[in-house]
């Protein structure tokens, strides 16, 4: 309940104002546009030379186009944010004030900034994703719908666990204000379905960078190809760094409240 | 001259102690510099392996050719400095660089070759690294590789005079990232970062051929990888020198007008 | 007897930073090992503040003022030693705690950026759980002792210094706190700004018996607001009284003010001459000998104003620091 009245505020405070500027709205629209005209172009160029990817067929391959914006959109809307601005108030003291307010401080800087423009990658990858599901002409049965659906949980929970990990590190690493683009340059990857890449990479992009939860997962959920290891082991790994993250976040206040000048 | 030297030499101490300080940043820039290409490296692979081993005039192996010296390529011709200008106008702290009595792109250059002389190494051993990993090797002409150098250096100087003027529409517009963007979208598809542009369909390839992309970055990796005749190769050396001029005077014209507009409203 | 409603005994807190050395070669040695080195920015500090107190918090930069704030109000955690405020141990954060107290920084905004103060308010006002009623009548009294009409409805960057300062004071005030630590509010503030927040200082203190612990290192707060001033330097106290007291016992001169007809004359036999402008001489006088030396210069010379004055508090300040060597 209290979660909710401070989501209110927040998105308040964040959005109303925003929405005045409507041109705003015209330049996201248009980069959007534009990073999705230049997947399709990709997509186009390689299936003329082939019919599968990997074992992905086309529009397959186009709900991971939609997954990859939709989930985009979401981190970019609420997740990346909040740890960006987390970070900086790290390092311009502004944190104090979150600290001397009677609510949870991960709370807080996790909800703090919305930049409502992505929703415009939000829309757009549902869009992509409901015609990619249609020419592929599949019955999404129910099963597949609330797997879909509980791995795009897991994946932005694992996301967000994954951002609040690093963003804590600038407790101790000070100068690691674009540490958060180490996801963003990992994410590009996320274009393809991971099962494509070599063995290596694949692990790093599923254990290190979680970029695999992000956008394949959900994909192969909503393509039929999920296996229960799979959707437990999300599930499990969300639960896990969820924990994980909160733990290390109080460990990097206590760290931050000790030594801070 | 000397002057210029000496600065060269100044910048490239300041540039080297200040990568020591963001070395963090550097590497998670270059690991996503290594990444871009070595996904499209896997990607193509694959297709061709599902072709029957090559598309069009690319085996598997020669696709892992074009992408590793394509890495390494765009890592000597890369700048940074669209993000730069329109950060320090914003910042207000292009006032000092204006204060100096030298031409502010002296200083930018030096910045970018100091970087370079660092990261570009370790690019190399990144790049033999993958040769390996992916079994494939090049093996040019001796006249390709005398050609390779100025090609390089050209494609070099075309890209930066050229991002160097965009980069100055920071004095007309807050709207650099969505401007920064169109030109990265289509640079991606013309330069032949994606895919070699000879895989692209015609009229793309026209493009390429008119635009500055392919003379920045594709052509000295097809010099490179031998598939230019001779003909083309220094018919592709005189489209850079035309660009390189093109971008001079680009250059000149744009900075006088960025600094008349940005005179006027204070800086 | 009344409990303090801050209390601070034996309080210290020890940095652990380490050395760096300029030079490649220090720096390439320091990837390896670091040299660390332990530095008290508190050490050892004792003193109680009364319900509803005024007081300044004096020291140059550096003395430790900022880190007791910040152990105070709960940010920071103590090396060793006793710190409550309002009964609350302030590094374990209780909700209960943060909603009785608020922090100032003057070098530091907590309203957001972009937006206009107005829904800054309304941030505190979920966060602090304030009552609409009680929100609605404290927002029109902040309005009104602030002047802040015009200002709350733009954006916060479209402020001035002066204005945006007097919105930070509005929203850190929202909830009413009953202890307000201020951390240098009025610094970079022109002179009217100045006197209109110390007289807003004093009025809140006045109407809601809030206790105020105050840093500035402008004098014209202090002798405005605080009858009591802690001193501090290099993290040790030197001082806890009254202003008066301080200038009495740390003042061993005067200063009188001449106003003659011109900078001619040479009052050098009369004391110290620190300077003239005008004709308006400035002496400096051992203070045992204020009263004869006014005499001769009242009867020597044709003056036309005279002003006994006490040396300005920062050299009294000044005095003070000198005497205590690191």
């Amino acid at each position: 309940m209290n979660f909710l009245r401070l989501f209110g505020v927040f998105f308040r405070v964040n959005v109303m104002g925003e929405l005045a500027y409507r041109v705003n709205f015209f330049w996201q629209l248009f980069q959007s546009i534009l990073s999705l005209g230049m997947s399709l172009a990709g997509i186009a160029v390689i299936f003329s030379y082939t019919d599968t990817l990997g074992g992905w067929r086309p529009d397959e391959v186009l709900v991971l186009v939609g997954v990859y914006l939709l989930v985009g959109g979401i981190i970019g809307l609420v997740i990346q944010p909040g740890m960006e601005r987390l970070i900086e108030s790290v390092r311009d003291g502004t944190l104090d004030f979150t600290l001397t307010k009677p609510e949870d401080t991960q709370l807080i800087v996790s909800i703090q900034r919305i930049e409502i423009w992505q929703f415009i990658d939000i829309v757009l990858g549902l869009a992509v994703l409901a015609t990619a599901l249609i020419r592929l002409g599949e019955n999404v049965g129910g099963w597949q719908a609330a797997a879909f659906v509980l791995m795009l949980l897991a994946g932005a929970v694992i996301i967000y666990s994954f951002f609040l990990i690093l963003a804590t590190l600038s407790f101790w690493f000070v100068r690691v204000e674009n540490i958060l683009a180490i996801f963003q340059s990992m994410y590009e990857a996320g274009r393809w379905p991971i099962s494509l890449y070599p063995g290596w990479l694949r692990y790093g992009l599923t254990f290190v960078i979680p970029v695999a939860f992000a956008t394949t997962v959900p994909a192969e959920a909503l393509t039929g190809r999920l296996n229960w290891g799979t959707l437990l082991g999300a599930a499990m790994l969300a639960v896990v760094l969820f924990t994980v993250s909160r733990a290390f976040w109080l460990v990097g206040l206590r760290h931050y409240s000790g030594t801070s000048a | 001259m000397k002057a210029l030297a000496e600065l060269y030499v100044q910048q490239f101490k300041t540039t080297l102690a200040s990568m020591f300080q963001y070395r963090a940043s550097l590497l998670i820039w270059m690991i996503g510099q290594v990444l871009e290409p070595l996904v499209y490296l896997i990607v193509w692979s694959i297709v061709s392996n599902n072709s029957g081993g090559s598309v069009g005039d690319y085996t598997t192996r020669e696709f892992a050719a074009y992408f590793i010296v394509m890495m390494v390529v765009n890592q000597v011709t890369y700048t940074w400095i669209m993000y730069e200008f329109e950060y320090r106008i914003r910042e207000g702290i292009l006032s000092f660089a204006l204060l100096k009595p030298i031409h502010p792109i002296h200083s930018d250059i030096a910045d970018n070759v100091s970087s370079k002389l660092i990261t570009l190494p370790i690019m190399i051993l990144i790049a033999a690294g993958l040769a390996v990993a992916f079994h494939t090797s090049v093996s040019p002409t001796p006249w390709a590789v005398a050609l390779f150098i100025p090609a390089l250096l050209l494609a070099f100087l075309v890209r930066f005079l050229l991002e160097w003027t965009l980069a100055q529409a920071a004095f007309w517009t807050t709207r650099v990232s969505a401007i920064n963007q169109t030109y990265f979208v289509v640079m991606l598809f013309l330069s032949g970062q994606f895919t070699p542009l000879t895989l692209l369909p015609h009229p793309i390839q026209v493009a390429a051929a008119i635009l500055p992309f392919r003379w920045m970055i594709g052509f000295p990796v097809e010099l490179l990888l031998g598939r230019l005749t001779l003909t083309e190769a220094l018919t592709g050396l005189a489209a850079q020198a035309v660009w390189l001029i093109i971008g001079f005077v680009l250059v000149r014209i744009v900075w006088r007008a960025g600094l008349r507009i940005y005179s006027a409203v204070g800086a | 007897m009344t409990l303090p409603a801050v209390h601070i005994r034996d309080l210290r807190k020890t940095y652990v930073v380490s050395q760096q050395e300029a030079g490649a070669m220090a720096a390439l040695q320091g990837l390896l090992h670091r040299r660390k080195a332990e530095v008290p920015a508190v050490d050892g500090i004792s003193f109680d503040l009364a319900p509803g107190e005024i007081v300044g918090f004096l020291g140059p930069n550096g003395a430790g003022k900022t880190t007791t704030l910040k152990m105070l109000s709960g940010l920071l955690y103590p090396t060793a030693g006793e710190v409550t405020v309002l009964g609350y141990v302030p590094w374990k954060r209780a909700k209960s705690f943060l909603r009785q107290i608020t922090l100032v920084m003057g070098q530091r905004n907590q309203l957001v950026w972009d937006i206009p103060a107005l829904h800054s308010f309304d941030l505190n006002r979920v966060i602090y759980h304030i009552p609409a009623e009680d929100y609605r009548r404290m927002v029109g009294e902040l309005t009104e002792l602030l002047e802040l009409e015009p200002l709350l409805h733009k954006p916060v960057r479209n402020l001035s210094l002066g204005e945006r300062m007097k919105c930070e004071i509005a929203v850190a005030l929202l909830h009413r706190p009953s202890v307000v630590f201020l951390d240098e509010p009025t610094i970079g503030l022109d002179v009217t700004m100045q006197r209109r927040i110390r007289a807003f200082i004093a009025e809140y203190n006045r109407r809601f018996g809030a206790t105020v612990l105050l840093t500035s290192h402008y004098m014209a707060d202090v002798e405005a607001l605080c009858r009591r001033v802690v001193i501090i330097h290099h993290g040790r106290l030197l001082f806890d009284g009254d202003l008066s007291v301080l200038v009495q016992k740390f003042t061993s001169h005067k200063t009188i003010v001449v106003q003659l007809g011109d900078c001619q004359a040479d009052l050098r036999t009369y004391g110290e001459v620190v300077s003239c402008a005008d004709g308006r001489f400035t002496l400096r006088v051992p203070k045992a000998e204020t009263a004869h030396i006014t005499e001769r210069l009242l009867a020597d010379l044709p003056v036309i104003d005279l002003l006994v004055e006490d040396p300005p508090i920062e050299e009294v300040i000044e005095r003070v620091f000198a005497q205590e060597s690191p």
